[in-house]
């Protein structure tokens, strides 16, 4: 194994310094401005969709004259079915992905293990690349003559075939998917290939920071599950340019009939691992920030990586409970629904580790540790409600209900953005030399929180109350009608939640600028990336350094330098 | 209207619902059970142990034996509360009510379904008793049944799918093109409810809706032989379309 890809010197012009960059550190900023750019986006998509469900007929204030001229402001309801397909694709693949696969995956990779780069710089930047190229269709596709996609984030056919969606719209969908699918599965092969290569010598997989293990997972299951996604929209692409007929059946299949559930099959085989594949490199960097914040070594990090592995394992075994009411044979609904189950065990014991870790630890709350400990609180929710849903009869009633989008918005969404807001206040210092602000960085914890359990816990209740999902104007029905106040208030707990973030995007560009100079390690913490300045040298390290302890070597007794942890190219004190 | 009235699920009209909201009710107590203890150690250690009152630290990554311990009682205490219990009421309730359809030869009422782009068609056996021949009853957007008696439907979809919801059943099964899904319930309350789409199926997802009438069995017979009447005398058996419809047999 060789780790010199020899040093060359640092790129000096700005579009071979900033657009057609090998460094993964770049290229991790640029995921990040990619994937928050988008983040925007998905948000004000998602005000407009709760502005529709607690005012209906209403016209969106300020913005809506410009948005919707022909209505007055008022969302109509095609516009309505595009928000959130789109909202959601937005969301998975273009904001979460890139902020906590591609932002973080790639500035932490290489960092974190003590290598120069990864393993395939060019693959890197293409994959970046095919990112944006990826995006411009997805945003292209609006500006169509019958407008974006409109059958959902799932795009279920028959609905997404021509029988459903004439327009070109759902077809530059599929295909922004598919290129998307490409650009993160070259980044997936990436970090697997990274992580399996390039550890600086000394470092053991055990000895990987657990941020290290949730990104190498997920990249795992993003090589194995992602080109199946592939697969399913060329399908159903095929169907809808040269009039194939996988997955028509019906009335619409002329010739020959497919069948479209099997679709459902293909899109819930990726769908379900893609999940974890959002949560695991949050999970890995909370059960590292724990330990960090709590200064105190990982309670069971071995059993955290297990357990977190075999969490993995288990995806890929369980996403026939996104279909019992397709009325599959009761024997794989019971199969489904144990299985899934079983999840829980693994989870519980991430749990109590993670618990395990606080306990008799030394805990400074500074913005990581609170975002952090936001997570652990609100995938407990998300998790727990996950009972509901894996659980045939109960799901009966929940399926397609708000109490889905509650579930799956608490754990997608609030423990993904939460994990992703910790880890950009933490690697911020490490990523541009500069520290946010702390003050400001609590305001927009508390604020966030507080607006975003009004509106996924509202959720859960209006879905137990049978509001069910992806309803222009719920209240036609007589019995929802009593939901009304209901869903004023998730509205106004998702306005609070978008106000929230104001004070982030001030912190974050002010600081850019005006931000306190970071010293190479304030937040003390032993792991490679805090061995080198803040921001690091091109090509990192110097030196490679040889790693002789873990990376959560915290209050040690026997340390007399001083400091109460240890970095991990320090020989540990026995 | 009390608040918690307001966010309370819709009545139960069948003899199966109260099983779900029950499951749903033993899911809860057991999520919060343990939800409290996430939170106990979350806020409680964050109290005691902050750096404000705990200087020194614990310095281990717990032990083996206990690490097993502590492993093994939070495994089984999860998988016996939780995996166990809620599996084996699911399949109990699901083996012995909701996939226990009626037999052949069981006095019920049947109904066919047929969803489309947005609307909800029914058809009945007319008078010969025989489904898809002329003298069907077909209504749509109205749902007509008897209390106190089994009703099966057989459902299917002309165009994308959808999903029949019966909130007041706590039950949803899919339409799906090219398939016949299945649904039973038997409902105990007479009265007027609402029938929803759950599956969005387009731009006018939302209006969707149907209407279900439980009648006593009297008004439904009036209103079934009343409607075989004007059926032999009204439907247009020259439309093709008018014959979506198939044999029940005795699946």
């Amino acid at each position: 194994m060789t780790y010199a890809h020899g040093k060359h010197a640092a790129p000096t012009t700005f579009l071979s310094k900033y657009v057609f960059s090998y460094d993964h550190k770049v290229i991790g900023k640029q995921f990040l401005w990619y994937g928050i750019f988008f983040l925007g986006v998905g948000g004000m998509m998602a005000l407009l969709i709760r502005w529709t469900l607690a005012f209906p007929g209403e016209a969106f204030p300020v913005l809506g004259p410009l948005l919707f001229p022909h209505t007055n402001g008022i969302v109509p309801p095609d516009t309505y079915s595009m928000l959130f397909t789109l909202h959601g694709t937005i969301m998975i693949f273009f904001a979460i992905t890139p902020i906590l696969i591609g932002a973080f995956g790639n500035f932490c990779i290489p960092l974190m293990i003590g290598a120069r780069d990864m393993a395939f710089p060019l693959f890197n930047m293409l994959s970046f690349h095919i990112a944006v190229l990826s995006g411009a269709i997805l945003l292209g596709s609006l500006f169509t003559p019958l407008g974006g996609a409109a059958g959902g984030w799932t795009s279920y056919p028959t609905l997404s075939t021509l029988v459903g969606s004439p327009g070109a719209g759902q077809t530059l969908w599929c295909l922004s998917i598919f290129v998307l699918g490409v650009s993160s599965t070259m980044g997936a092969v990436n970090y697997i290939t990274t992580v399996i290569c390039f550890r600086a010598p000394g470092m053991g997989y055990f000895d990987m920071p657990l941020t290290i293990w949730g990104l190498w997972l997920t990249a795992i299951l993003n090589a194995i599950f992602l080109p199946v996604l592939g697969a399913g929209v060329i399908l159903l692409t095929f169907d809808r340019v040269f009039g194939t007929t996988f997955f028509l059946a019906g009335a619409a299949a002329t010739s020959g009939s497919g069948d479209p559930i099997l679709f459902q099959h293909v899109f819930w085989i990726f769908g379900h691992p893609e999940v974890y594949i959002l949560i695991l490199p949050a999970w890995g960097m909370v059960s590292d920030f724990l330990s960090f914040f709590a200064r105190k070594p990982a309670f069971g990090a071995k059993a955290t990586a297990l357990s977190m592995t075999t969490i993995t394992i288990l995806s890929t075994l369980v996403y026939g409970h996104h279909m019992f009411t397709t009325q599959m044979s009761p024997l794989l609904t019971q199969t489904f629904m144990t299985l899934t189950m079983t999840i829980s065990i693994p989870s519980a014991i991430l749990f109590a580790n993670w618990l395990g870790t606080l306990y008799k630890g030394s805990i400074r709350f500074h913005s990581p540790m609170l975002f952090s400990m936001g997570v652990v609180f609100v995938f407990g929710l998300g998790g727990l409600t996950g009972l509901y849903l894996g659980t045939v009869s109960t799901d009966l009633y929940l399926h397609d209900t708000y109490f889905v989008v509650g579930h799956f918005h608490y754990t997608m969404a609030a423990s993904v953005l939460l994990g992703g807001y910790a880890g950009t206040y933490y690697w911020f210092p490490k990523m541009f030399g500069r520290m946010m602000d702390e003050t400001l960085a609590k305001i927009h914890f508390w604020i966030t929180m507080i607006g975003l359990n009004g509106v996924f816990m509202g959720m859960m209740v209006v879905g137990f109350a049978g509001m069910h999902r992806r309803l222009y104007n719920p209240f036609v029905y007589e019995y929802l009608e009593r939901l009304i106040p209901m869903n004023k208030f998730i509205t106004y707990s998702a306005l609070l939640m978008g106000v929230g973030q104001l004070p982030f995007v001030w912190n974050f560009v002010y600081s850019l600028y005006k931000g306190k100079k970071a010293t190479a390690n304030p937040w003390e913490v032993g792991t490679l990336e805090w061995t080198i300045p803040s921001p690091p040298i091109h090509y990192n390290f110097e030196e490679i350094p040889t790693v002789k302890c873990g990376p959560h070597e915290f209050g040690n007794p026997k340390l007399t330098n001083g400091r109460d942890f240890q970095y991990q190219t320090e020989e540990l004190v026995k | 209207m009390s608040w918690l009235e307001t966010i309370s699920p819709p009545d139960i009209i069948s003899t199966n619902g109260h099983l779900i909201d029950s499951l749903f009710l033993y899911t809860s107590i057991m999520a919060c059970l343990f939800f409290f203890c996430v939170c106990f150690g979350l806020f409680g250690f964050s109290w005691r142990y902050s750096e404000k009152r705990n200087k020194v630290v614990d310095y281990t990554y717990g032990n083996r034996k206990n690490q097993l311990k502590a492993t093994l009682v939070i495994g089984l205490l999860v998988f016996v509360l939780i995996d166990l219990t809620i599996t084996w009421r699911s399949n109990n309730d699901m083996i012995q009510e909701f996939w226990n359809f009626p037999q052949p030869g069981e006095d019920i009422t049947k109904v066919e379904v047929l969803a489309q782009q947005w609307m909800w068609n029914f058809r009945y056996a007319g008078a010969d008793g025989e489904f898809n021949t002329g003298d069907d009853v077909l209504t749509n957007h109205d749902l007509h049944i008897p209390v106190g008696k089994k009703v099966e439907f057989r459902i299917t979809s002309k165009d994308v799918i959808h999903s029949l919801f019966f909130p007041n059943a706590r039950i949803k099964v899919d339409a799906m093109p090219g398939r016949i899904s299945r649904m039973w319930f038997e409902p105990t309350k007479t009265g007027i409810y609402d029938i929803a789409c759950a599956e969005m199926c387009g731009t006018n997802h939302y209006k969707m809706q149907a209407k279900l009438y439980v009648h006593t069995q009297e008004e439904f017979d009036e209103w079934l032989s009343e409607a075989q009447h004007l059926a032999k005398i009204g439907n247009d058996t020259e439309n093709l379309d008018n014959f979506w419809g198939w044999k029940w047999g005795d699946k």
